[in-house]
């Protein structure tokens, strides 16, 4: 779990569903100091940002389900699409147990931003975090 | 050569050199690049056969699908694709990372 650095009175936390490459771009920002651990930031948060890092396969899925349900029976849940394998299967989007894209993995609940990149850089991930909160959320 | 180091940032198209030729489209791993063209004759004075060119209508790459690995770039013949700076081009729709003829080409004066 993760703050932004950037915003640290915005009651969110960054939860990241890292299934690949991409989740290290995660770990990337964090190390540049651009996200910080949220165990260092006392308030609990009022809502939570669910990065889909990587490549979802059809063995994974369930997991990644389960655990948006666990963050939704907290509070609202924003979902990120981080990278191409979260937006459409990316490279693997042929591939028979790769899911094309989380769009259908959670019914009834939008992504709100698709990340383009194959990962996507650590900055991209940060500057759409910022948007999302300074559109989203109150401060 | 610093055109060609990829930096995952974004692929610019200066869609004046395209030739409409496919290499880019044929050797994408990816499939995210899609081409439509048209061939036009073109009347010459004096020449032996006729003549003609082609002419790009489409020129569209998902951003959603593509892997960054700048084969595109490296293979165009004509280097009408060039790796560009920027990285904030999220979108809230999917259909939002497909960049079209208009909004590639819109990248390429940005510089590398």
């Amino acid at each position: 779990m993760w703050r932004l650095a950037s915003r640290p009175d915005v009651a969110v936390d960054v939860a990241s569903a890292g299934l690949a490459c991409c989740s290290l771009e995660v770990e990337a920002a964090g190390q540049r100091g651009l996200l910080v651990a949220s165990e260092t930031v006392p308030q609990a948060a009022a809502v939570t940002v669910l990065v889909v890092a990587g490549t979802v396969t059809t063995a994974v899925e369930p997991a990644l389900v389960r655990l948006f349900d666990e963050h939704a029976q907290h509070g609202p849940v924003i979902i990120v699409s981080f990278g191409a394998c979260a937006t459409s299967g990316g490279p693997y989007w042929d591939a028979p147990t790769v899911r094309p894209g989380i769009e259908a993995l959670f019914p009834g609940q939008e992504i709100a931003s698709y990340v383009p990149g194959c990962p996507p850089r650590p900055e991209a991930l940060v500057v759409e975090l910022e948007r999302l909160v300074d559109s989203r959320i109150p401060a | 050569m610093s055109d060609s180091t990829p930096q995952r940032n974004v692929i610019a198209l200066l869609p004046e050199a395209c030739t409409s030729c496919m290499v880019c489209v044929r050797e994408c791993p990816s499939w995210c690049i899609s081409l439509e063209s048209h061939v036009e004759a073109v009347s010459e004075e004096g020449a032996r056969r006729p003549r003609t060119v082609n002419v790009l209508d489409e020129f569209t790459i998902d951003y959603g699908l593509c892997m960054y690995c700048g084969i595109c770039i490296e293979t165009c013949p004509f280097d009408a694709l060039a790796w560009r700076d920027s990285f904030d081009y999220s979108s809230g729709d999917r259909q939002g990372l497909r960049q079209d003829a208009v909004d590639l080409s819109r990248w390429w004066p940005t510089g590398s």
